[in-house]
């Protein structure tokens, strides 16, 4: 076990590793500078960016310099907006996608998996083809056009809520739906199928033959051993959760991680895709672990071992 | 007890002639009653019995159709604009004037733009018509027809004649010219809703094909040769998998800049973690069969054993990956031109062409309707085709 969360944490750093000299690099290979602009800068003051930026350096020096950067966790300067870190542009956006993902996280929980149990529970009948005819919906619509016709309907016509911005606490609800709506139907979909099958195994039978009680039989036999799957893509969704932000975060106009990160790929400004790329990996990378390391808790007859040969 | 059962009990006539033995055949015992089936003819025929799967693969196969005849034979081009014709909705209501020497003059109001276009009896928009006068102030314009006087109130949105009498709708009519209507900068929604769909699924076929290739070299690979080298390649995997990918396909676009193969090419390079996974689990059990080893005896070489014996065994569950690659690919390509990285203009993917739509949403909101049904029917059609392969081809539900 122990060796298990150590190999898992060598892993992590291994593909850290991995990310930043693959971005760094990715980074470096397109064609142009960073103050290659319309504008022809005079070769002297050219030649005084490169200087303090460290440019003019050799690549691997660059590389270096920039891989000490990340482990004293300092991503280093933006190159469009004067005067700012990479690490200033993460903090003033993490907030706002911190608390938009995670509210969207526990709609997910929170709607997904009663939706499916309710469901599994009444298969064939209306509750089922109900939750099963929105959740289909909700798998084949891109996020971006629940959000754009979510906005327009009820901010734009009904005027329930704000057009943009999280001033007013009604500003969460279009965002955190249409950042939700795909992850709700999937969890639904999922938390169907593998209630469904685990309704079939033979210790539900002996359970309700050894004369339980049906919520006992239900809960704790039931739902503990169909929710294994559920947990198991939780990591993969706050992942999606994270990334999905880009577009709903632009269509809302909320100044999150993923709007920064798509008007950095706009202005090409290198240092801020590199850096956010970096964070949202290494966010991501937690996220999974810790996810992984919740399967211990669920499902006792999982026992993680570090490749026993 | 027993008093009960007697209660319950009712009396059963049996028929003389079934109390007789029954009489062993030998033949009739080896008769086999159903036709017998193979695998991929049993496959055939529970895909056929089912119905959204089927729906599924018609739509697909006609979508495919649309989007390679499609465009040869619309009138339009994606790319041909004609800015006096922007933004003209695929139906509207029709009014008509009279002048006193005859002649009727039949047009439409378009509210976004606040402007009347002239359509011809058939139905087709002959062309915008110029206000004889604009008083900004009262914001109001007005169109000569002969000697008739239309005055259009743009606040208010009306159409009257001069003396203040308001114009009567004439019925509903379905735009001829442009059977969608034309998006911002006047090109036909038809002809690019349908040049969209040729690259759509141009680059979610081609990405899905690359990764196909990759997924199974790598993945037969790594199944096939074990040990050692699957340890490593599969860790390798991992560390893939752990990778935000959608992060990678931005970053790949951002160094090769926006445009068709790069998206072909972004798409294509990261998303075959899945399918080696799948590959290599078949291959490890696969390998093990008896025929592995007959070929191996006979002096069958690792690739020969490997595109002979071990994938076209394991083509099912590769198959339903495969349908279930193509739909995240359309996801992922119209995710891409979304946030600007996508094909570049004027060529169109359904991608584009929603961000497009959302640009005018405000006053056009209809036109997002089309590209937005196109992605997610195909989403629906693939899906529903997944779902069905993945059923048809699973040998516990075989009946």
């Amino acid at each position: 076990m122990t060796a298990y969360v150590v190999q898992r944490l060598l892993l992590m750093l291994v593909t850290l590793f991995a990310i930043i000299t693959l971005t760094f690099f990715l980074m470096h290979a397109v064609p142009g500078g960073p103050f290659t602009s319309e504008k022809m800068l005079q070769p002297e003051i050219q030649a005084a960016l490169n200087a303090k930026y460290h440019l003019d350096d050799p690549l691997w020096l660059q590389y270096l310099n920039y891989l000490r950067g990340v482990l004293s966790l300092d991503l280093g300067p933006s190159f469009k907006y004067a005067g700012m870190s990479v690490n200033e542009i993460i903090a003033e956006g993490l907030p706002v996608t911190m608390k938009t993902g995670a509210l969207a996280l526990i709609c997910v929980v929170a709607l997904g998996v009663p939706l499916g149990i309710v469901a599994a529970l009444n298969r064939n009948r209306w509750p089922d083809t109900l939750v099963m005819v929105i959740a289909t919906i909700g798998v084949a619509v891109p996020s971006y056009v629940i959000a754009t016709v979510a906005l327009y309907v009820f901010a734009l016509r009904l005027g329930w809520v704000p057009t943009f911005g999280l001033d007013d606490w009604r500003g969460y609800f279009l965002p955190v739906f249409a950042l939700s709506g795909f992850w709700i139907s999937f969890i639904a979909r999922l938390a169907r199928s593998s209630l469904l099958e685990t309704l079939q195994q033979d210790y539900m039978m002996t359970a309700k033959a050894k004369g339980l009680k049906r919520g006992t039989v239900l809960f704790k036999h039931g739902l503990r051993n169909s929710l294994i799957p559920v947990v198991t893509v939780l990591g993969p969704v706050v992942a999606n959760l994270l990334t999905g932000s880009f577009v709903i975060e632009q269509i809302f106009a909320l100044p999150g991680i993923g709007r920064h990160f798509v008007l950095s790929i706009t202005n090409r400004d290198y240092t801020a895709i590199m850096g956010i790329t970096i964070f949202y990996a290494a966010v991501l990378m937690v996220m999974i672990f810790i996810v992984d390391m919740l399967y211990l808790v669920l499902d006792p007859r999982i026992k993680y071992r570090a490749d026993a040969k | 007890m027993t008093d009960r059962m007697t209660d319950q009990t009712v009396a059963i006539e049996i028929a003389p002639e079934m109390w007789v033995p029954a009489t062993r055949d030998g033949a009739a015992a080896e008769y086999i009653a159903a036709p017998s089936l193979t695998f991929w003819q049993d496959v055939r025929k529970r895909l056929w019995a089912n119905k959204p799967a089927m729906l599924g693969l018609g739509f697909i196969i006609l979508l495919v159709l649309a989007a390679i005849f499609g465009p040869m034979l619309s009138r339009h081009t994606y790319f041909e604009q004609d800015l006096k014709l922007s933004n003209v909705p695929p139906l509207f209501q029709t009014y008509a004037v009279t002048d006193s020497a005859g002649a009727t003059t039949r047009f439409f109001f378009n509210s976004g733009n606040l402007n009347l276009y002239e359509v011809t009896p058939s139905g087709e928009v002959a062309g915008l018509l110029r206000p004889a006068k604009k008083d900004l102030i009262k914001k109001q314009q007005q169109f000569k027809f002969g000697d008739r006087e239309v005055v259009l109130d743009t606040a208010k949105q009306q159409l009257s004649f001069a003396d203040g009498a308001a114009l009567a709708p004439g019925g509903w009519q379905w735009n001829m010219s442009n059977l969608l209507g034309t998006d911002q900068l006047g090109r036909d929604v038809l002809a690019r809703q349908l040049y969209g769909a040729r690259i759509s699924l141009t680059v979610a076929f081609v990405a899905t094909l690359v990764n196909f290739f990759i997924g199974v070299f790598y993945g037969g690979l790594a199944g096939y040769l074990g040990g050692k080298a699957d340890t490593i390649m599969m860790r390798i995997v991992e560390v893939i998998s752990t990778i935000p990918l959608t992060l990678y396909v931005i970053l790949i676009m951002v160094v090769f800049n926006s445009g068709f193969l790069s998206v072909v090419l972004a798409i294509g390079s990261v998303y075959w973690v899945d399918m080696a996974r799948i590959v290599r689990g078949q291959i490890l059990t696969l390998k093990q069969q008896d025929y592995v080893a007959a070929a191996r005896t006979m002096g069958a070489s690792t690739p020969r054993i490997l595109v002979r014996h071990l994938l076209p065994n394991s083509v099912g569950p590769i198959l339903v990956t495969l349908t279930m690659l193509i739909p995240s690919a359309i996801f992922i390509e119209s995710f891409m031109s979304f946030i600007g990285l996508g094909v570049t203009p004027p060529e169109a993917s359904w991608g584009t062409l929603t961000s497009e739509a959302v640009e005018t949403l405000r006053a056009y909101p209809y036109q997002l309707f089309f590209p937005a049904a196109a992605i997610s029917l195909t989403m629906f059609a693939f899906n529903f085709l997944g779902d069905g392969l993945r059923d048809a081809l699973d040998p516990r539900l075989r009946t």
